[in-house]
């Protein structure tokens, strides 16, 4: 075909590519079933330690058991389902080491798309199953005066969570254009993040709210919505607005993200590394 | 038309100065420092005719990645123009992906764990190849490259030969104008070599696919090309037909000499223009000459005043020895 590829076309394209890699797996019924499984248990570790808590205490910085669970609920059905779709992000730092990487040039996609699908696996689902449950848990458990304007705010705060996510697990890819050490530092402001932002934010002291606000903006997707969604005034007194301001904040990051992938391309063609 | 167009195109890599340590490390990401820059290709012109299988030969290093990395689209060349099919390569890096097939024998674009058909359903997808014409291509390649035994097979159960099978396949679904072939039959048996080999010519003589072909294998270049171009230092050498090179490096025949017992020390001192004593080995003695300017019993003849000659075996001009004698010499030559 010699007309240049849409984006449209790309999407529907790595939907298929999920599927094919997709079936593949299942074909292995018990160890997919397994793989999904022991990652549920290991994320069953984070929601112990949450009850733990609440067993000692009832309260957190003035939030309840159903309430931070509201949090974490938002944040891990965000971060897995990210997580998931950028699974092959990981694989660009050990590609670029290689020279692997060459080939994601050669292929009729955008860098970012063939990097993204070049893994798809479900292992995470296991992490999305749990972070459905506790949001479920909490949705049932606080007390929401629920209208049209809540629901569309954790929608959109679904939403960016989601790109948010997927846009650090790349600015980690990012960086392995311009050095293979350390990368993994980055890490600890993904996994951090997500973890770090499934509490009540003003718990925290002023450099990591500072962080986790306009650095990254974690903080914009869990936090703000929950206030809202429970009524909540911001013990950190900022403005109403402030709740509107996940998926504008969500959507700069992306496009400096982009701009820095576009730079790490850019980088890798004139240096070959 | 040219399918291929190269104009004075140049990579210059630079060397980045390593320093220690964390802070080093850092300092290197943000301000990196350099210390010179490495030439990898200096100015390279050639064109390429559609239809046409050109031999991509030289030594490690020589610059043949680079130049197949900046007409693929994967680097950006420092200076100098390129097309490749009508486009250029680093501008239209997507759109020449759909017009270009390539392999490199080294690494698969097969998925490891898949079975091979899933591997090629996937790259047609990819590729967006209609589904009738991906079943033709399927077919065509099965039977010629005898897939049909192992497309079931997870790619990392397959052997290299058989991997390397299903890569050319895979690379050829798209029914790409130019194939470049990065050491396609390294490491593989006879039988292999051969299958690989006879599939090229069979796709290069039905649908006129341009191969641009690097390889270390000179059965290789004898069997599929009539053009060869080195390159070494990053500048070509060499471009021409494979005969031309031969009769213009290659004019040299080897007399091997044994001699009852060790030669006389000063053996090495018959070299001259037409003749040249390159290698003693106790008491065997390799002389090449030009059979042009001295014939076989003559050497034979300058060669037993240094001793007595028991055995002797003349050996003709190969390959091996024309491209390492120009290695050797590294003096451009174009024809």
């Amino acid at each position: 075909m010699d007309r240049p590829i849409t984006f449209r076309e790309e999407l529907r394209i790595a939907g298929r590519i999920a599927s094919i890699r997709l079936r593949g797996q299942m074909a292995y019924r018990a160890s997919f079933l397994l793989q999904i499984f022991s990652n549920f248990l290991i994320n069953t570790a984070e929601i112990l330690a949450l009850f733990a808590m609440f067993y000692r205490f009832d309260t957190m910085g003035g939030w309840t058991l159903s309430e931070v669970a509201l949090l974490h609920g938002i944040s891990m059905v965000a971060f897995s389902i990210g997580d998931m779709l950028t699974i092959g992000m990981d694989n660009v730092a050990p590609q670029i080491r290689s020279g692997e990487f060459d080939r994601v040039l050669t292929r009729p996609l955008s860098s970012w798309m063939n990097a993204a699908t070049s893994e798809f696996n479900l292992r995470h689902l296991g992490q999305l199953v749990q972070g459905v449950i506790i949001l479920g848990f909490a949705l049932s458990r606080v007390d929401i005066a629920w209208s049209i304007d809540k629901a569309l705010v954790l929608a959109l705060a679904m939403i960016s969570g989601i790109a948010l996510f997927m846009a650090l697990f790349t600015v980690e890819a990012i960086f392995s254009f311009w050095t293979v050490n350390g990368v993994e530092a980055i890490n600890a402001f993904t996994y951090g993040g997500s973890d770090l932002v499934q509490f009540p934010l003003h718990i925290y002291g002023r450099t990591l709210r500072f962080l986790f606000l306009y650095v990254i903006p974690a903080g914009f997707i869990t936090y703000y919505p929950a206030l809202y969604l429970l009524d909540k005034p911001d013990p950190l007194g900022m403005p109403d607005w402030f709740v509107l301001l996940g998926t504008p904040i969500t959507v700069l990051f992306c496009l400096v993200t982009a701009w820095g992938w576009n730079q790490g391309i850019r980088h890798y063609r004139s240096t070959g590394s | 038309m040219s399918m291929i167009s190269v104009r004075d195109l140049r990579k210059t890599f630079p060397i980045k100065r390593h320093r220690s340590g964390m802070k080093g490390s850092i300092a290197s990401l943000f301000r990196p420092e350099y210390e010179g820059e490495f030439a990898a290709v200096k100015g390279i012109s050639f064109e390429v005719a559609r239809g046409e299988i050109v031999g991509y030969i030289g030594p490690n290093g020589a610059g043949k990645s680079t130049t197949i990395k900046m007409l693929t689209g994967i680097l950006v060349p420092t200076s100098g123009d390129a097309t490749v099919a009508g486009l250029v390569p680093w501008e239209k890096r997507k759109q020449l992906a759909q017009k270009i097939g390539v392999v490199f024998g080294q690494r698969t674009q097969l998925w490891w764990d898949l079975a091979l058909i899933e591997s090629l359903e996937l790259l047609k997808h990819l590729y967006r190849v209609p589904e009738a014409r991906f079943q033709e291509n399927l077919a065509t390649a099965t039977e010629l490259l005898g897939l049909g035994d192992f497309l079931q097979t997870p790619v990392r159960q397959l052997s290299l030969g058989q991997r390397m099978r299903g890569d050319l396949a895979a690379s050829l679904l798209h029914d790409p104008e130019i194939l470049y072939l990065d050491e396609p039959t390294i490491g593989l048996d006879i039988v292999a070599k051969a299958a690989i080999r006879d599939f090229l010519q069979t796709l290069n003589r039905e649908r006129q696919t341009t191969v641009l072909l690097t390889t270390h294998d000179l059965d290789d270049i004898e069997q599929l090309c009539a053009r060869i171009m080195v390159i070494d230092h990053g500048e070509v050498m060499f471009d021409g037909e494979l005969n031309a090179l031969k009769s213009r490096w290659g004019g040299r025949r080897q007399l091997i000499v044994d001699f009852a017992s060790d030669p006389d020390a000063d053996i090495g001192s018959i070299s001259n223009g037409a003749l040249e004593v390159t290698q003693i080995d106790g008491p065997r003695v390799t002389i090449a000459f030009d059979r042009d300017a001295i014939s076989a019993p003559d050497v034979l003849g300058r060669a037993g005043a240094f001793g007595e000659v028991r055995d002797m075996s003349l050996q003709e001009p190969e390959i091996e020895d024309v491209i390492r004698r120009m290695y050797e010499g590294s003096v451009p030559i174009r024809t």
